[in-house]
C-alpha cells in the first residue's frame, strides 16, 4: 500500500505468492499435514477462512465478557494413539491431557446413577448396583475389546485404508480379528441388548458408542462400539482447552517455516489444464502450488472450489451422493456461581467429564433420536453436561467468577418453526431439565448463558454442512475406504494435485487427527519427499501382523 | 520435559510488547521463552465470535503501528500481515467533505482547518514528514538520564526544526494539543474532534505538555493508518507478529500464569509458574534476563514483591497514574443496518453509521465530560443529549472479511465510551457494574442523538465489556484503561511512568519492562516499545542483531554503555 501523500506505509503479504504445498482449512487435519510436510522442508502455506485457525478446536470467550468455553471439540477419545503427538514434541507448547478417572456418570430421576471410570473396576462397582451380572459382562468385554481398539482400530486409524473383503481376509489371521468382524456386522443395540440386560446400563453404553452419530439399528458399524465404548471412558481434556492442540501445531507450523494465512477464505480451486495449481482467496491474493490438499467437506472442495463442471462424471455423481450427519446439536453453555451439584446416589458423579441426563431408557434414548432424525425434538430429549471449570482453571476471567459448564443434546438441522426461536426456548427446558437432575441449577445460581444451535454451527464453520461435525455420515457407504468414496479415501483425488485430508477423508472426524497424517504421507510419497517420521510402534506392529 | 529450563530471555505476558520484544530478540539469535497466562496470546490485540457469525473487537481496533520500524525489521508480510483499507477514510479529501458530528448536524471543515492540520501533520513539505514525525513521537527510546532533555533535542522537535521551521517554537513542549489546534485550525468542531480521538488513543487534548504526542495518537491513526483494520482484525495483525517470533524459535505458552519473579543477590534469574500453569516444571529460568510485560504495579507488587524494593520506590510505582481512559465498549448486534438521522447523513456515501466522535459542537461538551469520567469518578450525570462517545461503524471491513455474517443481522461495534478507571470510582471498583444494563440503555440513548433505528424492535443484542470486566479478562489492562497509564507530561517520554524506569531497565538488575503501562511511549499496539526497548538491550550487551538493525536516528546511547548504532553506521 502506498497513498500520494505519505509515501509507501509497508508490504504486505504479496497479491502472489509461490508454494509447494496450500493445505485449506486450519483445522486439526490441515495443522496437522501443514505440521508434518512443513517440518519436511516443503514450503507450505495453511489458508483459514476464519481469524483463528484450529477449526473444531477452539477455546473461546463464547460466554462474553469474561468466560470462555470449548465450543466444539471437548472430549479428546484418540490422544493415546495420534502419532503427532509423539512425532512432534508437544511439551515444548506446554500441552497437556487429563485424563480424569470420573469419565462419563448417568443420572436418573429417582437418584439412581452410573458412573463410566477409566479404571474398569470403578465402573465394575458401579454397574453391580443395578446388576451384578453386567457388571461382569462389562469387565469382560472392555478387556477384549482394549486389545481390538489397541491392535486394530487404533493403530488402523492412521493406516491407508482398505476394501472390505481385504479387511475381512487380514482380519482372519488372528483371534483378536475375528473378533472384531464378529463385532462388525451386529448393529449398536444388538451388541448392547445382547451382551447386557439391565436397562440402564444398556442406555448409558448405547449412548456412549452412538453419541457422535451413528444409527443404533444401523449394521456394519459394530466395530464402532468397541471404539466409542473403550476410548469413551479413555477421553482426555486437552488442559487449558483443546485451543491449546491447535495452537501447538500451529507453532510447528511456522517454527519449521510454513506459513498461515488467516482471515482468508479459498473461493477457488486454480484449475490449469485438469490441474490444480493453486488457490485464489475471496480478497483476490493467488497462491500457486504444486500441491493443493482440502480439508473442507466434499460439496465445498469439488462442487463449489473445484467445480463441477471441471470433474470427471463418476467423481461429479459420487460427490453429490454425498450425505451429511444425520444429527447436528444444541449446546447451552451456562456460567453459573456454583458447579452442578447432582442429586444422586453417588458424589463422584460431581466429578465427571461428562454427565448424562434427561434419558430414563433405552426406549426412551431411541425415540428421542428418532425424532432428531425426522427433523423433531418433543419433552422426551436428554443429553450430557460437563462443567469445564472443574478441569480448567483458564475459562473465568470475570470479577464475578463462577463455572463455566454446558449442556449438549442431539438436533436436528431443520426445525419447525426455525432454530432463532426454538434455540431460545429450548433455554429454558434444558435448564428445567438439568435443574431436576441437579437441583442447584436454579436461576439465582446462573450468571449467563448462550446457546448455539445447528444452524450457528453452520455459520460458525461453513463446512460443517448441516450443522455436522464429521463433514458427512457414518455409515458403512461413508466409511473406510469408501469415505469420502473409493477414489479419494486415499486422500489422492482423480484430479492431479488435489488431494483431501479432512473429516469427510477416511478415517473421519472427531479429531482423531487420522486425514491430515494420511495426507501428509501420501503427499511426501507423491512429492518424493523424503519422510522425516516413521509410524508409531503399535501401526507397526499392526502392519507386521495384518498387512505383511 | 527437561528438569531444567533455561531460556537467554523470559518474557512474561504474550501481550504484543511482550511477543514483539520476542520476534526482535528471537531475530538476533537468543532463545526466548514467553509465557502467557489467557488460553490467548494476544492481550488487547484480539478478536472474539461471541455468537456465531459475530466477530467482535473488544479492545484494540485500528492500525495505529504503520510507521513502526517492525514491519521492515521483523518483515511482518512474510507472516500472512494483510490489511483492509478503508477506501473512504484515506482521502482527506473526502473526509473535509463529510465534516464533523455536532448536535446541529454534520459541522463544515473550512480550507483553513485542513491546511492547518496538513501543516501540523508534515504534510505540505515534499516530501511529506509525516512518518518521520511519527517516528520521532513514538518510536525511539526516551533520552539518558544525564541528558538534559531540551527544545533542541525532543526528538519531534528535531523534525519540526528540520523540516517545517514555522512550526517550530519552544513553547510546543509546554502546549496542550487544544493550544495547538488553536493557533493552526479555524473551527470549534474539529478541533474538539480531534482532542476526543486523540484522549481515546491515549493523550489527551486538554493535556500540558503534550500536544505533539496527542496530535501523533490522532495522525498515526486517521491520517497515515487511515482509520484501517488488519485483514481479520488487529487480532490478526498479533499473529504475524508471533508468527515472526515462533519462526526464529521463540517458544510461546499459554495458560501459564506467571505468580513470581525469581531475585537472586539483587539480579532476576527466572520466574516461578502458578501451579494450575499447563506444564510439568514450574520454575523457567533466564539466562540473560527477565522481561515484563505485565503492569508496571503488578510487575513490582506481585511478581517482585515489595521485599525487594524501596519504599519510596514502591510508594512511587503505586502511585502512577491510571487515568489513561478506562472504555465502556459496547457490541450492537441489530436486525436492520444502523442509519443515521438525515442531518448526519455522509454527503459522499450518503448513509454513514460511522460518525467517530460525537457530539464535538464545543469544548464545553469536551470538557464535561472530562469533568465526569476523571473528576467527579461515578455514573455518567451528563443527560445522554451531551454524552461523548466515538463509533467505528462495520463496513471498515473488507466484503470478503466481514465482522457480521449471519444472514439478515448487523454489527455496529465497538462504540466507545469513557468511564472513571474501577479503582478510582466513587463506590467501588465494581459501582458502575452493578448497574451495567442500566447504563448500556443510557448509552443507546446516547447513540440514538445520531442514529434514527436503534431501539428495542431492532436490537438483538447489546454485549458491553465494561472497564472492570477489562481488566479480569485481561489482566494486562489495569484500570480497565486503554492505553495503560496516563500519557500526560509526568508520565510521558523520560518521565514514563516514574524517571526510574524510563529506559526500561528496573531497580533490579536484569528485570526489563516491555508493557504499555511502564513504558514510553505507552500503548496502541505500535511495537515501538520493543524496538525502544532493543536499543537498551544492546547497550547492556544482550542482544547483538543482525545487519537488519537500524536505530532511531534521534537515539542518545547512555554514558558506559555499547552504542546501539551499528559500527557500519557509526556506531561505537
Amino acid at each position: 500500500m502506498s497513498d500520494p501523500l505519505i509515501g509507501k506505509i509497508f508490504d504486505e503479504f504479496p497479491d502472489e505468492s509461490n508454494w509447494d504445498v496450500v493445505v485449506i482449512g486450519g483445522g486439526p487435519n490441515g495443522l496437522i499435514a501443514g505440521a508434518y510436510l512443513a517440518k519436511a522442508g516443503l514450503k507450505v502455506a495453511v489458508v483459514e477462512r476464519r481469524y483463528e485457525v484450529g477449526g473444531g478446536l477452539a477455546t473461546e470467550e463464547i460466554l462474553f465478557p469474561g468466560y470462555y468455553s470449548n465450543m466444539h471439540a471437548i472430549y479428546h477419545m484418540m490422544v493415546d494413539y495420534m502419532p503427532v503427538l509423539q512425532d512432534f514434541n508437544m511439551n515444548r507448547h506446554a500441552l497437556m491431557w487429563l485424563k480424569p478417572n470420573a469419565q462419563t456418570g448417568m443420572v436418573f430421576k429417582d437418584g439412581q446413577s452410573l458412573l463410566l471410570t477409566r479404571m474398569v473396576e470403578d465402573t465394575k462397582d458401579s454397574i453391580s448396583k443395578l446388576s451384578y451380572k453386567d457388571a461382569i459382562a462389562f469387565g469382560k468385554l472392555m478387556r477384549k475389546w482394549r486389545k481390538i481398539v489397541d491392535e486394530i482400530i487404533g493403530p488402523a486409524t492412521y493406516i491407508p485404508p482398505m476394501a472390505p473383503i481385504e479387511i475381512s481376509m487380514a482380519m482372519q489371521r488372528t483371534k483378536v480379528g475375528n473378533e472384531m468382524l464378529e463385532l462388525v456386522e451386529q448393529s449398536p443395540l444388538e451388541i448392547i441388548t445382547r451382551n447386557f440386560e439391565n436397562d440402564r446400563v444398556r442406555a448409558l453404553l448405547l449412548y456412549t458408542s452412538c453419541m457422535w452419530g451413528l444409527d443404533p439399528r444401523e449394521t456394519g458399524i459394530g466395530m464402532f462400539v468397541a471404539l466409542m465404548l473403550q476410548r469413551g471412558v479413555n477421553k482426555c481434556y486437552c488442559d487449558g482447552g483443546s485451543h491449546k492442540f491447535a495452537g501447538a501445531l500451529a507453532r510447528e507450523i511456522v517454527g519449521s517455516g510454513g506459513t498461515i494465512v488467516d482471515a482468508a477464505e479459498v473461493n477457488k480451486i486454480i484449475m490449469e489444464n485438469g490441474r490444480a495449481t493453486g488457490v485464489q482467496l475471496a480478497e483476490g491474493r493467488v497462491l500457486r502450488s504444486k500441491v493443493v490438499m482440502s480439508t473442507l467437506d466434499p460439496h465445498s472442495t469439488f462442487l463449489n472450489l473445484v467445480g463441477a463442471r471441471n470433474l470427471p462424471t463418476d467423481l461429479k455423481e459420487s460427490i453429490e451422493r454425498w450425505q451429511y450427519d444425520k444429527w447436528s446439536y444444541y449446546t447451552l453453555h451456562v456460567v453459573s456461581k456454583e458447579p452442578p451439584k447432582y442429586a444422586c446416589d453417588d458424589p463422584w458423579i460431581n466429578n465427571a467429564f461428562m454427565v448424562i441426563f434427561g434419558i430414563e431408557s433405552t426406549e426412551q434414548l431411541l425415540a428421542h433420536w428418532d425424532n432428531v432424525v425426522a427433523g423433531k425434538l418433543a419433552d422426551n430429549f436428554g443429553g450430557h453436561a460437563t462443567c469445564e471449570s472443574l478441569l480448567d482453571p483458564h475459562l473465568v476471567r470475570s470479577p464475578k467468577g463462577g463455572y463455566v459448564s454446558f449442556f449438549q443434546m442431539h438436533a436436528p438441522y431443520e426445525i419447525e418453526g426455525g432454530w432463532e426461536k426454538k434455540g431460545k426456548e429450548l433455554e429454558g427446558a434444558v435448564l428445567e431439565k438439568w435443574r431436576k437432575a441437579a437441583p442447584n441449577m436454579t436461576k439465582d445460581n446462573i450468571i449467563m448463558t448462550s446457546h448455539e444451535t445447528p444452524a450457528g454451527i453452520e455459520i460458525r464453520f461453513p463446512n460443517m454442512r448441516r450443522g455436522g461435525i464429521k463433514h458427512g455420515d457414518y455409515k458403512p457407504i461413508q466409511l473406510g475406504c469408501f469415505r469420502p468414496n473409493q477414489d479419494c479415501s486415499s486422500s489422492k483425488t482423480p484430479i492431479e494435485g488435489l488431494y483431501v485430508c479432512g473429516a469427510s477423508t477416511y478415517p473421519g472426524g472427531m479429531v482423531l487427527g487420522g486425514s491430515g497424517y494420511l495426507g501428509a504421507n501420501k503427499v511426501a510419497e507423491d512429492l518424493g519427499i523424503k519422510k522425516w517420521w516413521k509410524p508409531t510402534k503399535p501401526m507397526e506392529q499392526y502392519i507386521k501382523t495384518y498387512l505383511e | 520435559m527437561p528438569k531444567e529450563e533455561r531460556y537467554d530471555f523470559v518474557i512474561v505476558g504474550g501481550g504484543p510488547n511482550g511477543v514483539g520484544t520476542a520476534a526482535y530478540l528471537a531475530k538476533c539469535g537468543a532463545s526466548v521463552c514467553v509465557l502467557e497466562e489467557r488460553p490467548e496470546a494476544g492481550g488487547a490485540v484480539e478478536n472474539t465470535e461471541p455468537i456465531p457469525g459475530v466477530r467482535i473487537t473488544p479492545h484494540a481496533m485500528y492500525m495505529y503501528a504503520g510507521p513502526a520500524p517492525a514491519f521492515e525489521q521483523l518483515e511482518l508480510h512474510k507472516y500472512g500481515f494483510r490489511m483492509d483499507w478503508s477506501p473512504q477514510s484515506k482521502n482527506l479529501a473526502e473526509q473535509q467533505v463529510r465534516g464533523v458530528a455536532t448536535t446541529q448536524g454534520l459541522a463544515p471543515i473550512t480550507d483553513k482547518d485542513a491546511m492547518g492540520w496538513a501543516k501540523i501533520s508534515g504534510m505540505l513539505t515534499d516530501p511529506p514528514f509525516i512518518k518521520e514525525l511519527l517516528r520521532s513521537i513514538f518510536w525511539c527510546p526516551p533520552h539518558p538520564p544525564e541528558i538534559e532533555v531540551t527544545a533542541e533535542n525532543v526528538p519531534y522537535m528535531q523534525v519540526y526544526k528540520r523540516h517545517q521551521p514555522d512550526v517550530w517554537t519552544e513553547e510546543l513542549l509546554d502546549m496542550t494539543m487544544f493550544d495547538l489546534m488553536d493557533e493552526y485550525l479555524e473551527t470549534e468542531p474539529i478541533k474538539v474532534m480531534h482532542a476526543m480521538v486523540a484522549w481515546y488513543s491515549g493523550a489527551a487534548g486538554h493535556w500540558e505538555g503534550v500536544a505533539i504526542p496527542a496530535l501523533g495518537c490522532d495522525i498515526t491513526l486517521t491520517i497515515y493508518g487511515g482509520i484501517s483494520v488488519p485483514r481479520g482484525g488487529m487480532h490478526d495483525y498479533f499473529h504475524s507478529i508471533i508468527r515472526c517470533a515462533i519462526a526464529h524459535g521463540t517458544v510461546v505458552r499459554t495458560c501459564c500464569p506467571v505468580d513470581e519473579i525469581i531475585i537472586q543477590d539483587g539480579r532476576a534469574v527466572g520466574v516461578r509458574l502458578r501451579e494450575t500453569a499447563t506444564t510439568d516444571e514450574k520454575k523457567i529460568w533466564a539466562n540473560k534476563a527477565v522481561i515484563s510485560d505485565v503492569d508496571v504495579k503488578q510487575t513490582f507488587t506481585k511478581l517482585v514483591g515489595p521485599q525487594h524494593l524501596s519504599t519510596s520506590f514502591r510508594r512511587k510505582v503505586e502511585d502512577i497514574s491510571l487515568k489513561g481512559g478506562s472504555i465502556w465498549v459496547s457490541h450492537l448486534l441489530t436486525r436492520e443496518k444502523l442509519r443515521c438521522r438525515p442531518k448526519f447523513r455522509n454527503p459522499v456515501s450518503g448513509d454513514d453509521a460511522g460518525l467517530g466522535p460525537y457530539p464535538c459542537d464545543s469544548r464545553a461538551i469536551y470538557y464535561e465530560h472530562v469533568a465526569d469520567v476523571d473528576g467527579r469518578r461515578g455514573k455518567p450525570t451528563m443527560p445522554p443529549e451531551r454524552l461523548m462517545w466515538l463509533s467505528t461503524p462495520g463496513d471498515r471491513f473488507d466484503a470478503a472479511d466481514p465482522q457480521c455474517t449471519i444472514p439478515g443481522r448487523y454489527l455496529a461495534s465497538p462504540y466507545y465510551t469513557y468511564v472513571p478507571p474501577p479503582e478510582y470510582t466513587v463506590g467501588g471498583p465494581d459501582a458502575l457494574d452493578k448497574v451495567k444494563e442500566e447504563i448500556n440503555a443510557y448509552l443507546r440513548k446516547a447513540f440514538s442523538q445520531t442514529i434514527e433505528n436503534l431501539n428495542d424492535d431492532t436490537l438483538v443484542h447489546h454485549w458491553a465489556n465494561t472497564p472492570y470486566e477489562s481488566e479480569f479478562r485481561n489482566s494486562g489492562l489495569i484500570g480497565g484503561t486503554w492505553c495503560g497509564t496516563r500519557h500526560c507530561d509526568d508520565q510521558w517520554g523520560e518521565n514514563r511512568p516514574i524517571p526510574e524506569l524510563a529506559r526500561y531497565r528496573t531497580p533490579i538488575e536484569r528485570l526489563y519492562l516491555c508493557n504499555q503501562t511502564a513504558c514510553h511511549p505507552g500503548g496502541l499496539a505500535l511495537m515501538a516499545i520493543p524496538y525502544n526497548l532493543m536499543h537498551i538491550l544492546i547497550e547492556d550487551g544482550l542482544a547483538e542483531p543482525g545487519k537488519w538493525w537500524y536505530p532511531s536516528p534521534w537515539y542518545i546511547p547512555q554514558k558506559g554503555k555499547i552504542s546501539a548504532v551499528p559500527l557500519h553506521a557509526g556506531g561505537k
